[in-house]
Formats: structure tokens, sequence, C-alpha cells
């Protein structure tokens, strides 16, 4: 142990002693540890504390996916969906493997009465739920099973933060009854804090089933959760699911056949596969950044060994073992990794706190885990094992070499040029190549997603997001039950929005493109005379209710036919506007103006529309590459409950958010806006995901490229002074500066043409490989794998150059000279 | 060429001063030398008296601090460091004490390689090199590196690199230094048989059996001239 502190000494003494050297390590080293512990709090929080609570493990979520081309469930990893009420209930009867199954599904609600009126993120839930999720409220009950039964839903759970915000932490809550969507609710329980599950609830009231919906098997919007039974696994339990999903498609296949149970544990559902797989992308490219910082810092050895040849040679002449000597050598790696794992928690912790600053609130609420990325004692112990482990990667080449000196030759004077010394260069040339090609594979990762997240703001420019305001109204149920109250509510306020000073045209429509967080509910519907081929096929699209003049705010272009106008009114024939998609789709090339399509199933209730126009496809999510098809119809012709409204503004859209309140609240006072934001911020928020990996992504390219030059440039310094009588004897012989730098440049750039030309497939490999998290780029974008590995050349070039400059003004006598 | 004369080289009132540290270090004072083409000459000296510092000069290495120097008729005290390296391509061959043949490089790229910074044609080369490499008896070791070959060997291939350009003066600077007697010996008579086929060889050692075999020797004492000999056996 006294050896060891001795080494340590030493080591810490070495490391003072050669500053510069010391602190390029550190720097490397802190830059890639910290990347790589800001990651791992990332991942951390949404790969193993996506949920706010504890146990989540027995948790498995049970959704439905469509059957895909091998008969598997799921086309993708976004295809994930919700349960129909009458397969949730034959689950529940039927599946033995877990001991009780719940569902909730998504809501939005007004609160209103007490106070100002408050749009509230709230959830259905199974009155099991919270039992089965093994959680307990902070004050009164959690719902009965009666309280399930359709008109005895009367009850309503508050989270925490509600009841903070809401109710100033009111003690006697439970007495209170509130106004909920117009209906008077119970507060029969509050939850603890931080406890928001599903994502960012915000209240709970019960899952009701009427006897109709408890039928349905083709509507699904139930999600479903499952408690495995002690012992059962969770293959076990997703193998009995598989086998009644299947049993359910022969039994009934017009709502089935096309559809599979896909199980999921309960933190795999929740992070979501997108999520997932871009965290396990930044891991990985963050470990890429760690060991071209790790090859900087083995080069950045391999320099100060031979430096100190003699004094290993000494050290072994006088009794030291190999091991000794080398571990000396480990011992100093490691000190440089403890240092720059102090720089690199330093780092992580600006990251995380630029990461979490930039996050919108409305956005951050909606990702799991979100709230508990924090720099904690796992991310602590994290950056000491990845700092120890890089001070071996980093130091166990040097190390080993360093103690392999041959004493005699190198006690005696002038000792030079022995195979040690050319397997030392052999060996920092390598680490050069790898060097260089990791950093491309990261430029090219980095420049795809750079220029996919272009390609997206470049597609929503088309709206001019800038002076649009958008906002949502929900019109309360009991209020607004009847079609001509609606429409009557919705003609006034159109009306009346349009006569703002400002105000070009006010418009509306069911959600604007990317709103929701790009997430897009598709409706069923049919076409007359155009049956369904199959059982079990489904015909979806957006379902959009608009006012006539839509296209012309969102600058939608038509391509055929009319677009919907004012005089397709209630008493009108029905009419609708289809998408290009759609029309392609659907009618394969035939005339879609005038036939005639329905929203649902055909022969369910409502009326069939006549197409009266095609109008250019909308762009709705990054997430979802092609073209969604869509059905316009006019707001007069189906009056909406929930409806988003555009206003199309002179200049800055904020500015008239007031006078839009006042317009509406003129018609209706207690009616609750709520999203309310310019376009641009709809979109912003839409694609702040891929804007954080995209930024990530660039900044460890960025990273990568600059220790890529570090070490091209260090290694050919190096090599420099290791040549100088090489170029001493070389300039005696008559190289003329040229032929000097020349001879530099060629060695410098020949290994970074190695490199590149090793990372080019891996690179075209990898994004292949990943062309499933690349949007509005070709995995093989001839820009990035042409301009790339030009910029990363031109980049060591340079590195190259300053060495080789310095090579070609030496002196040849002094050159000679050096030994 | 050689002026009227047959002067290769001539110095006037030569001085080489190194400052270090703010002071001055006199390596070399008042040189007045002729070298005559097809010359044997030896600079002899004890250590630290100049030797080196001379030849350097004289082989271009390094500019005087003050002087004039003619090489072959042409003023070449002052040139640029461009215009020096070109003419020590052309007109120099150096021999050092230390080989200093590129380890990285063979035998045959060795010796190729003043022709390579001339510009040589590739065919010329093989030529030259071939030939050169024949005169010192190192032709069969063509694919070797120097690491292979013996001490005697690796500056027979030192030899044949300063001869490949035809050079009008060989500079040996301490040529025996790093051999034993016998390799000593052999490279003293290969310089020896270059000199009888017509070359001008200038050789710095302090080794006075070496320095009999040129035909003339001068003495340098704390960077001085102090003396000059000739000897009458020489090229018999």
């Amino acid at each position: 142990m006294e050896t060891i502190w001795q080494d340590v000494r030493f080591g810490l003494r070495m490391l003072i002693k050669h500053r510069l050297a010391t602190i390029v390590c550190v720097v490397a080293l802190g830059l890639g540890i910290g990347a790589n512990t800001a990651i791992f709090s990332l991942a951390e929080a949404f790969l193993v504390h996506p949920v706010p609570f504890e146990n989540p493990d027995r948790i498995v979520a049970l959704v439905d996916a469509r059957v895909n081309s091998q008969g598997g469930a799921g086309f993708g990893p976004q295809d994930l969906n919700a349960v129909a009420p009458a397969t949730y209930l034959d689950w529940k009867k039927e599946v033995r493997s877990f001991d009780d199954l719940g569902a909730y599904a998504w809501d939005e609600v007004s609160l209103t009465g007490d106070r100002e009126a408050q749009k509230v993120q709230d959830f259905q839930i199974s009155a099991n739920f919270f039992s089965m999720i093994g959680v307990q409220p902070l004050m009164g009950r959690t719902f009965l099973p009666e309280e399930e039964e359709p008109g005895r839903n009367q009850e309503i759970i508050l989270s925490y933060g509600l009841w903070e915000q809401r109710y100033a932490s009111d003690p006697n809550v439970l007495k209170r009854v509130i106004k909920v969507d117009g209906k008077s609710f119970n507060i029969v329980g509050v939850m603890n804090k931080g406890f928001d599950f599903p994502m960012a609830a915000e209240a709970w009231i019960p899952l009701t089933l009427s006897t109709k919906e408890r039928l349905r098997r083709d509507n699904r919007w139930l999600w479903v959760l499952g408690r495995l039974k002690p012992g059962v696994s969770f293959s076990e339990g997703a193998a009995e699911m598989r086998a009644t999903s299947e049993r359910e498609a022969q039994a009934y296949p017009d709502t089935n056949k096309a559809w599979r149970v896909h199980p999921l544990p309960l933190r795999e559902f929740i992070t979501g596969p997108l999520t997932r797989q871009y965290t396990l992308l930044l891991m990985g490219a963050v470990a890429f950044v760690l060991l071209i910082a790790c090859a900087d810092v083995a080069n950045v050895q391999f320099a100060r060994i031979t430096g100190r040849t003699s004094e290993f040679a000494v050290r072994t002449a006088l009794g030291g073992s190999r091991w000794r000597v080398a571990r000396q050598l480990l011992i100093e790696s490691i000190l440089l990794s403890l240092a720059g794992a102090g720089v690199g928690l330093f780092l992580a912790q600006m990251d995380i706190q630029m990461i979490l600053a930039h996050m919108p609130p409305d956005v951050a609420r909606f990702v799991a885990g979100w709230k508990t990325i924090r720099l904690d004692g796992n991310a602590f112990l994290f950056a000491l094992g990845i700092a120890v482990l890089s001070g071996l990667i980093s130091g166990i080449a040097p190390s080993l070499l360093g103690s392999r000196a041959n004493i005699a030759e190198t006690l005696k004077e002038g000792g030079r040029g022995s195979s040690i010394s050319r397997t030392r260069h052999r060996l920092r040339g390598a680490l050069v190549v790898c060097e260089v090609a990791l950093a491309l594979v990261l430029l090219i990762g980095a420049g795809l997603l750079v220029k996919g997240f272009q390609g997206l703001l470049s597609v929503t420019e088309n709206y001019a997001p800038q002076t649009l305001l958008t906002f949502h109204y929900s019109l309360p149920e009991v209020q607004y039950n009847q079609p001509a109250v609606r429409l009557n509510f919705t003609e006034q306020i159109v009306q009346r929005l349009g006569t703002i000073s400002g105000v070009q045209a006010a418009s509306l429509v069911t959600n604007v493109p990317y709103a929701n967080g790009g997430g897009i509910d598709e409706d069923e519907f049919s076409i007359e005379g155009i049956p369904l081929t199959e059982r079990g096929e489904v015909r979806s699209a957006i379902v959009e209710t608009t006012a006539p003049n839509y296209f012309n705010t969102m600058n939608i272009a038509l391509r055929d036919g009319r677009l919907l106008s004012d005089t397709d009114g209630a008493e009108s024939a029905r009419v609708a506007v289809i998408s290009e998609s759609l029309a392609r789709r659907y009618f394969h090339g035939e005339k879609a103006l005038g036939r005639h399509v329905k929203v649902g199933k055909a022969e369910a209730e409502g009326e069939w529309m006549t197409v009266v126009g095609v109008v250019n496809d909308v762009h709705y999510s990054w997430i979802v590459k092609e073209a969604v098809p869509t059905i316009y119809r006019s707001f007069r012709q189906a009056p909406p409950n929930h409806t988003t409204v555009v206003l199309r503004t002179e200049g800055d859209p904020q500015k008239f958010v007031s006078a839009a309140r006042a317009e509406i609240a003129a018609v209706d006072p207690n009616l609750p806006l709520y999203e309310i934001k310019p376009m641009d911020k709809v979109i912003t928020e839409s694609i702040v995901g891929i804007a954080y990996v995209a930024t990530m992504m660039a900044v460890m390219g960025a990273i990568a490229l600059i220790l890529a030059s570090v070490g091209v440039f260090g290694v050919m310094s190096y090599s420099v002074s290791e040549r100088a009588h090489e170029i001493g004897i070389r300039m005696s012989m008559g190289a003329q500066t040229r032929d000097v730098l020349t001879l530099v440049l060629r060695s410098g750039l020949l290994l970074t043409a190695l490199g590149l030309t090793i990372g080019l497939p891996i690179a075209f490999l990898m994004a292949r490989a990943l062309s499933s998290l690349l949007f509005g780029v070709e995995a093989a974008d001839p820009a990035s794998f042409i301009g790339l590995p030009l910029l990363l050349l031109a980049v060591a070039g340079l590195a190259c150059y300053l060495p080789a400059r310095r090579a070609a003004n030496l002196d040849p006598l002094q050159a000679l000279r050096h030994d | 060429m050689a002026d009227a004369n047959g002067t290769l080289i001539k110095m006037e009132g030569v001085k080489k001063v190194f400052l270090t540290d703010e002071v001055e270090t006199h390596a070399l004072s008042e040189i007045h030398l002729e070298i005559k083409k097809g010359t044997y000459i030896s600079i002899a000296g004890p250590s630290g008296c100049g030797k080196s510092t001379l030849l350097s000069i004289l082989g271009l290495l390094d500019s005087p601090s003050d002087g004039n120097y003619w090489l072959n008729g042409q003023p070449v005290a002052k040139l640029t460091i461009s215009e020096r390296t070109r003419i020590r391509n052309r007109e120099i061959g150096f021999i050092f004490q230390a080989f200093n043949l590129i380890g990285d490089l063979t035998v045959y790229e060795n010796v190729e390689l003043p022709l390579t910074y001339r510009g040589t044609s590739a065919a010329e080369r093989k030529q030259k090199v071939q030939h050169a490499l024949e005169r010192v008896g190192m032709a069969h070791r063509l694919r070797h590196y120097p690491s292979q070959l013996s001490g005697g060997q690796q500056q027979r291939v030192a030899v044949a690199r300063a001869l490949v350009g035809d050079p009008l003066i060989l500079m040996a600077d301490e040529p025996t230094g790093n051999l034993d007697s016998k390799n000593g010996e052999a490279v003293m008579e290969l310089l020896r048989d270059l000199h009888r086929n017509g070359a001008t060889i200038c050789m710095v050692t302090h080794d006075q059996r070496y320095a009999n075999f040129a035909e003339r020797t001068i003495h340098l004492f704390d960077g001085r001239i102090v003396e000059e000999t000739q000897e009458a056996h020489v090229g018999a």
C-alpha cells in the first residue's frame, strides 16, 4: 500500500511538472466524462425512473399493434395503440398471469365554479388503478368499484400540484364540491407530492363504461396495465396475452384480425420507443467522444513516456520490475482521469442545467422521467467508474510499452531507433486513425440529425407561423349539447375575432399541424362504392372540422375542385375536401371529386359527404414521415366541441391575445382558453425533442472534431520532434521547405485518409441502422457523406500544417544535432 | 566548375560568432582558405577547436558571421536558405560521423534521396544509385534497411549517398568516428580511391592517422588556422 502511495505522490509530481500535457489531458477527459455523465443522468431519468412510483417492474403495459406483413405485432416503434373496451373486459376475465388489470384514458376537463376557469389534464382511471400500481393517496381515498358505474362518476382525486396551486393546500379540500365540465364532483382524495402518473396527470376521475361502450371492439381508447402475479415472469405473461389476442382475432375478425396485443414492461412503454432509442443513440455518441479523448490522452502519454525512457531504464536497472514501472504509469493515467472526472462533473452539471432550462414546461411535463433529471449519487459513481476505466484504457498501452524499455540501449548515450520506438510510432498512428474514424462516424450522425432538423423547420415555414396565433377551447357538454348552440357560438366567435384590428383572418380547425407534440389522431372513414377488400381492414384519416378560410390562412393550396365555402351551411348538402394523399391512396388514380366519404363505418349513423376538392398534404408531425390522409369538413355542417382557433395577425401574434380573450368572453365569459401560443411556438415545442437530440449530437460532433484534430496535431507535432534528426538529414541532402512540408503533411493526411476510409463505411452502416431515427433526410445523404469527411480532412490538414511549418523552419544544423 | 586557377573553395576573413545568453563565443576567426579542385584536404585539431563549424560553413549548412566565401567562383556567404539548399543538393556531398541514414528508408532509397530532391527522373535515379552503390561495394544490399547493416556498411552507403549526385566536393565529418579501426581503415581507403579518381574531399578528423590520408592538412586551434601541412605520399 505504501508503495502505491509513493507512486501516487510521484505521479502527481510528474503531472504538475508536465503542466501543459496535463491540462490538455484533463480537458479532453473532462469533455468526454462530462458528456457521458450528463447523458447518463438523462438515461437514468428516462430509462430507469420514468414513473413516479416504486417497483414498477411487475407492471406490464398491454397495447394493441397492427399486424405487420410478417404476421408479428407492430409496424414500427411508434405503432402503440390503445385497446377497445370489450377487449379489455375480456382480458380482465380471462387472463391468469396477472393479479389484476386496470385501465386509463386521456381526458381534459375544465374546472369552474369556485375560481376562474382552468383547463386540467386529467385521466379517467379504473377504480383499481392506484391499488394495482401500489400507490396510496396523501389524503382521502381512491375510487370505489361502484364509482365506475355510469352516473356514479361524481368523484375526483387531485394531484398534489393542483391541490397546492388551485386550493392553496386547503386541508379541508375533501369536503369540497367542485364543477368539472359544468357537473358537480366531490373531491375524494389528494395524491402525494410528485405523483403525476400517467404522465402530466393533474387530476383523476373514475372510468365509466356504458353498456354500449362495453361491447365496442373497434374503438380503441383505453390504455391497459396489468400487475404480474408473483412467480410469473414477463415472458410468461406476454405469451399468455399473445395467445389470448390470437383467439380474439379468430373470434372477432371484423375488428381484431388486423391487431395483436403487444405487451411491454411499463418502463419501456412509458419512456416510449423514440425517447429510448434517442437516449441510446446519445449514449453511443458520448461513448465515442470518450474513446476519442482516451486516444488523445494515450498519445500524450506515449509522448511523455518517450521523454522518460531513461527514468524507466534507471528504475529497471535498480531492480524495479516491469509491473512496477507499468503500475507507476497506470497510476499517473488514472490520476489524470480522476482530475478529468472532476472537470467532467462540473461540465455535466452545467450541461444538465442548460438542458433543463431550455425545455418548455408544457413539453417537459409530458416527458416521462424529466423531473428526475439531476446529477445524483449514481451519476457521481458513474463518473468515477468511467474515469478509472478511461485511465486504464488510455494508460494501458503506453504503460506496457514504457515498461518494455531496453535498459542497455537506453542507458547508452545516443541509443535510438529501437523496435520499441517504432512500435510506439505505429501505435500512435493507429490511435489517430481510430480517432478520425470515430470522429467521422459521430460527425456524420450529427450531420444527418441536424440536416433533418433543418429540413423540418423549412417544411413548417410554409405556414408562415410567426404571424399565426392559436388557442384551444372545449365547449362544456352540458351547456353546448345541441349542435345549433355550438354552431351559434362558433359563428359568433369567428365573426368577432375577424373584426379585431390587425387580425387578417380568423379561422378554426380541430387541431393545427404539430399540435399535441405532433401526436396524430386518426378516425375511421368509409368510401361509398369502394368496399373494404378484406375483413379487419381499416381506412383511417385525420378528420379536421374547419372554417372555410382555413386553407388560405394556413397557405394550403388547392389541387383540384374547390375549397369549402361559406355557402356550405348546416342545411346544404354535406361536402368535404380531402388531401392529396387520401385521393392517391384510396381512389387509386380515379377522380375523387364527386365521390362520397363518411366518418365512421359505412353502415354507421352519419351522412355521406361529397368530395368537392383536393388540397395539398400538410405535414402534421416530425415523427410520421409519410403524409397522413386528411378529410376537411365545414364547422357549419359538424359544429365542434373541441376546436383550435387560428388567427392570422399583422406582426407579433402575442399582441392579440387579450383582444381575442375579450371577444370570446363577450360570448361566453366562463369558457377557458388554453394552449394560447403563436404557431411557431407550437411547432418549436413539437420538435423540441429532435432539436435537443440534434443539438446534443452537433455538440458531440464538434467536440469529436476538436479532439480528433488535437490528436492529429499532437501526433504530428511529436512526430516532427521525433523526426527532427531525419528532417535535418533530408535538408542537408537538399530538401527544400516545400519538400519538408510535403513530407509532414503527407504522413498526417495519410493517417487522416486512412481514418476516413475506415470511418465512412461504418458511418454508412450506422446511418442505415438508425434510419428509423432520421427525419427529413436520407440515411445516405450525399452532402453529409461528402461534405463532412472533407471538413474533417480540412481540419486535420490544418492540424498537420502547423507542425509541418515548424518542421520546414528547422535549422538543419540544429536538427542534425537533435537526438 | 572551378575558376581558371582551379580554385573550388575560397574563404577570406571568415568568422563565426555564437551568441548564447549575451555571451559571445568566437568559434572561428579570420579563416583564410583556398581549396583547389581534386584536392584531398583534412581539417584537424583538438575537440572544440571549430573543425565541425568550419565544415558546416563550407558545406553551406551554416553561414559565416563575417567574411567572404566563394564556392566554385560564386559568392555563397549571404545566400538565402533556399539558395543554399539548392547548392547543397547539387554541389556538395556529405558524409557524417553518425552515418545519418534514415532508418525507415532502404539502402536504395537513402542513396536516392539527393536525386529525388533534385527532381531527377526515375530512370536516371535508378542508374545513378546503382552506380554509386557499386562504387562503394554495396550494390548487393539495395533492399536492406540501415539497421540490417554493420557500421562500416552503413558508412559506405552514406558515402554512396554523398557521391550519387556527382558533387563538386565531398564533406566528411569524422567519417570514422563511429567505426572500429578495421572498418575505419576501409572507409578511409574508399575515400582515397575516390580521390584518386578525381574527387575533391574535405574531411574533418581529430585522428592524426586518418588526417595523413589527405594530401593537405590544416590545423585549427581556438578557431584559427595555426598550421598547414602537405603529405607527399597521397595519391601514390
